[in-house]
């Protein structure tokens, strides 16, 4: 009940939010990147986390979401967007139910290499194919959908809020289903789990095909939401591995710990790229804005944030191997 | 009617040039507990391996239930109704203990309530009850068997193979094992049970399978394996226990 009723406030928080900020572009941008990286996070983490079944590639399915989609909206502008959405899904899941299919055979770390592998099959394809507009991206001019006005930024807000919801819903139902048992019995022992009748290409193959099916809606509304996407934007291997970071930082394998990860990178993120950081440090006196250091800093930090997720990462594996929501779990 | 429920019938494995088990014939009938009983490196786990779908027979067939299972994966093989349990144990250790034997019980149903009956069923046979919200992964080695054997339970298999349930364990808590196979057994259940303890395999067994170097050296009563001059010189050497 208590968790009832705690899922209801931050449901309503979360929705009233935007009214609260008003109109602020700035900020909503980032709470939507804030909600669009804890449902990427939670999205990996049904195949990551439950299933035990590291994906470095992510990037694959979200890019698969976001070019299938403006790509037919670019071809076809009269589609409606949701159409277009599931047809990304569909690109997305057979991507995945292909490299599922011959590396899911393999145990190990067979899966992580195939992942990275694929991902840069993928990337490089959308690179020199002409139809998906190669090094130069893709530029969508204008979307319509039931009348919204979708210059704004709110839409978007909602769209992925409604995508995390339903990401939550579905790890939340997994985690007491005979599906999420067994996705947790292959991540904890696999012989066990095949000895006691799981099939273990094909649960993996499940957790795989649901976790990329979200990650390409999301896709989707982020290329709608962008309107311009090139490799670099939606196809890199950095954005594969902050997924993961934020599910590692927050706490693999648990319903918030994705959630926890993005609230707390995101915002940290923002803050290092607008130097909002670097100029605190100066502000506060610790460093001179004119000593080399200071200078350094000022030049540097705002591309370093990658680098200060890895640092965190290390200190998190070191320290909280749990993650922030191990924290505050009773240990049994 | 009493009739086979499991025939190996001319099993070899090799491992490249290695032969871990060669032309081992043997045949399980319903309720029936037969021991498997060899020294170290006689092929007993590798059979149970071949049995079970982790790895296939080079040569030879596995009969189960009248069917040919010598291709068949482990989890189809649990499906058809012989389950195992591993030497090393193998808790799915950040499940509770509950959780554990509920994973076994989905074989049987979909409904996570009606694994959970099914679950704490097996969990009072073996009389884990009191832990069953306990992590898996802290159990003692002791309490680690039982919850191998209640999950496999929860599976309902028609033939269990038991892979040293007792090994590692002290006096005590093998006889407490024992009573629970031996409760299993009065409903009916088939077992083949691989065991060092000469004294466990001798006082629950039907029959005897002795295996030596990866092939059968004698097979019969508990009483004709105890006297079989070819297997006290192999295997008990001057002692009744290993």
């Amino acid at each position: 009940m208590k968790q009832i009723a705690l899922v209801t406030i931050l449901a309503a928080a979360a929705i009233a939010l935007p009214l609260i900020i008003g109109e602020n572009p700035y900020m909503t941008g980032i709470l939507i990147s804030v909600l669009m990286m804890a449902a990427l996070s939670s999205a990996w983490n049904i195949l990551g986390g439950y299933a035990g079944q590291y994906s470095f590639g992510h990037a694959a399915y979200f890019g698969a979401g976001a070019y299938t989609t403006l790509i037919l909206l670019t071809n076809y502008s009269t589609l409606n967007p949701l159409i277009c959405m599931a047809a990304g899904i569909i690109v997305a899941s057979l991507i995945a139910l292909i490299t599922g299919t011959i590396v899911f055979r393999l145990r190990g770390h067979y899966f992580g290499l195939a992942s990275i592998a694929v991902a840069e099959i993928v990337r490089l394809s959308v690179l020199n194919f002409e139809f998906t507009g190669g090094a130069q991206g893709i530029l969508l001019s204008d979307i319509s959908l039931w009348g919204l006005d979708l210059n704004s930024k709110n839409p978007f807000y909602y769209g992925m809020l409604l995508v995390l919801a339903v990401t939550l819903g579905i790890t939340a139902y997994l985690r007491t289903s005979k599906t999420g048992y067994y996705l947790m019995a292959i991540r904890e022992d696999q012989d066990a789990a095949s000895s006691l009748g799981i099939n273990l290409s094909f649960y993996k193959n499940k957790s795989l095909v649901i976790s990329a099916a979200l990650t390409s809606v999301l896709g989707s509304l982020y290329g709608l939401y962008i309107r311009f996407i090139d490799t670099s934007a939606v196809l890199d291997l950095r954005l594969s591995i902050e997924i993961i970071l934020t599910a590692i930082i927050g706490g693999v394998g648990t319903l918030w710990g994705p959630v926890v990860g993005a609230l707390l990178l995101v915002p940290l993120a923002e803050m290092l790229r607008s130097n909002l950081l670097g100029d605190a440090l100066v502000k506060a006196g610790l460093v001179s804005d004119t000593s080399a250091f200071g200078i350094f800093l000022k030049e540097n930090l705002a591309h370093a944030h990658v680098l200060v997720y890895g640092i965190i990462t290390v200190l998190c594996i070191l320290y909280l191997p749990k993650g922030v929501l191990g924290l505050f779990r009773r240990t049994k | 009617m009493i009739k086979d429920l499991l025939r190996v019938s001319h099993a070899s494995k090799h491992f490249g040039g290695n032969v871990a088990v060669h032309d081992v014939s043997f045949a399980v009938d319903e309720k029936e507990i037969v021991g498997l009983i060899g020294p170290n490196g006689a092929g007993k786990t590798t059979l149970f391996n071949c049995m079970t779908g982790f790895f296939p027979v080079t040569l030879g067939e596995v009969i189960f239930d009248t069917k040919k299972i010598n291709d068949l994966r482990p989890d189809e093989v649990c499906r058809l109704g012989m389950a195992r349990t591993w030497q090393r144990v193998k808790p799915l250790g950040s499940l509770s203990v509950l959780e554990n034997v509920m994973v076994g019980a989905f074989s049987v149903t979909n409904k996570p309530r009606q694994a959970e009956v099914i679950a704490m069923e097996e969990l009072t046979k073996v009389g884990l009850t009191d832990y069953a919200s306990k992590s898996a992964g802290s159990l003692p080695i002791g309490l680690k068997k039982k919850l191998e054997l209640a999950r496999v339970l929860a599976t309902h298999p028609k033939l269990l193979l038991l892979d040293e349930i007792c090994g590692g364990l002290n006096h005590t808590e093998t006889d407490t094992i024992l009573d629970i196979i031996r409760t299993i057994r009065q409903r009916g259940a088939t077992i083949v049970f691989i065991e060092h303890d000469m004294k466990a395999v001798t006082s629950i067994c039907d029959r005897i399978v002795v295996l030596n170097s990866g092939e059968k050296l004698a097979e019969g009563t508990p009483e004709e394996i105890t006297n079989n001059p070819d297997v006290i010189a192999a295997y008990l050497g001057g002692g009744h226990h290993a």
